[in-house]
């Protein structure tokens, strides 16, 4: 889930801060500038691990602030394709189950994703799976007995694995009037996605498979 | 800013749960001096300081944040973070090593601390042939790594020691300087100089 990243940046020290220990101060300065933020195509800044390297500090004209190159190294949650990971769900609609972990949470698990047979009750905002099932279409799943269902509900715990994670770099831009009529841009977009899977025996809500049998299990193995 | 490597390295859920608490607790110690020296100035009659002078030490919104949900997610009673000790990772990374997991299998292993052959099998591609019946072995080297079990004999204490002591997080982070060497002694019992991520590093890629 979490790597180290290499990082360079030059950090300004305000006079005031000259008497900390130069490494506390340019430590912080970077926590305030890169904690809990994503960087495009690197992942979600957590907080710096350490220093690697820091040139001398020197004043510019202008300004009373020392300048310091430094080399740090970050810890960043960016989790690799194909790792399992838990989390909790955070909401369910039409499109897909949306998951948390806690400090994250734009995980998705798109329809495609989900175990086939599958279908969205609106009434419970929930998706469910029909397990040994052959039925395909939605408003006949939707007739099938309750107690069959097996439901995902929210802030239940799943595990998931990492099928691809997306950056979106999305800048203002000047409005586009040649277009004629005014392109209604897409609502925000998380600038960082991670898209989840749970279309595989053991991936699911944890619960599914703690309950599951032994035997059953096996049989899955060979199944998968 | 420039990015110089995107991933030097990949970090156990572990290694960022003990470097979030230690940060922790270095604010917490930081804010209680900052109230006492506050409050021995007001004593001896200094006049208050001017604003944004006293707030070094003071964690941004962000870092404050980001720091506390991490916490709560990495201590939550699904994950096995909380019941993980640094000398139990290094050892079960140890025991791993006969199986020829991939790094990022033995760093799921140790992240999610599978219980059940299920759990094992959506993390180790192709379970039935390249492990067969060895898995159960790896479930068991995995539980005994965790504190409710019994605890695995304390060969490699040292290391613990070193990886525990306070205000000692380079010592997780030089320890993957040495990985040729790591990996040359990996089954050496003695375990010297060898770092709890010694072996989940990753090249670059």
């Amino acid at each position: 889930m979490f790597v180290l990243s290499v990082l360079k940046d030059t950090v300004a020290i305000h006079p005031s801060n000259f008497g900390v220990p130069a490494d506390q101060a340019l430590i912080s300065e970077l926590n305030k500038k890169y904690a809990n933020r994503v960087l495009h195509d690197i992942g979600l800044c957590i907080c710096v691990f350490d220093l690697s390297e820091a040139g001398e500090g020197k004043v510019r004209y202008g300004d009373g602030f020392l300048w310091y190159k430094v080399v740090f190294r970050m810890v960043v949650f960016r989790p690799f394709a194909s790792e399992v990971i838990i989390a909790k769900v955070k909401s369910s609609d039409q499109e897909g189950i949306r998951l948390s972990v806690g400090f994250f949470d734009d995980i998705y698990i798109p329809v495609a994703y989900l175990p086939q047979p599958t279908a969205f009750d609106p009434n419970e905002r929930a998706h469910f799976w029909l397990p040994d099932s052959d039925l395909e279409k939605t408003h006949e799943m939707l007739d099938t007995p309750v107690a069959e269902r097996m439901y995902i509900d929210q802030g239940e715990v799943v595990r998931v694995r990492v099928e691809a994670d997306d950056f979106f770099d999305d800048e203002p831009g000047p409005p586009r009037m040649a277009d004629g009529v005014q392109v209604h841009r897409e609502a925000k977009r998380a600038p960082y996605n991670v898209v989840c899977s749970i279309a595989e025996q053991g991936l699911g809500p944890v619960s599914w498979w703690n309950s599951a049998g032994q035997g059953e299990e096996d049989g899955d193995m060979e199944e998968g | 800013m420039e990015v110089v490597n995107a991933r030097a390295a990949l970090l156990s859920n572990y290694e960022v749960l003990s470097l979030l608490r230690e940060q922790e607790s270095d604010h917490l110690a930081r804010a209680k001096t900052a109230v006492r020296v506050k409050k021995e100035e007001e004593a001896a009659g200094h006049p208050p300081r001017p604003l944004g002078e006293a707030t070094f030490g003071e964690p941004s919104e962000n870092l404050r944040t980001v720091e506390i949900e991490a916490i709560q997610y990495l201590s939550a009673d699904y994950l096995p973070t909380t019941r993980q000790t640094a000398d139990g990772i290094s050892q079960l990374v140890k025991d791993l090593a006969p199986y020829e997991l991939t790094k990022a299998e033995k760093l799921q292993v140790v992240n999610l601390a599978p219980a059940l052959p299920v759990e094992l099998y959506v993390i180790v591609e192709e379970l039935e042939d390249r492990l067969g019946d060895r898995m159960e072995h790896i479930l068991n080297h995995v539980q005994s790594g965790l504190s409710d079990a019994p605890a695995p004999a304390p060969s490699s204490s040292d290391v613990y020691s070193a990886v525990q002591a306070p205000n000692k997080t380079s010592t997780l982070a030089e320890s993957y300087q040495h990985e040729e060497y790591h990996e040359e002694i990996v089954f050496d019992d003695v375990g010297e100089g060898a770092g709890i991520e010694g072996d989940l590093d990753m090249e670059e890629d």
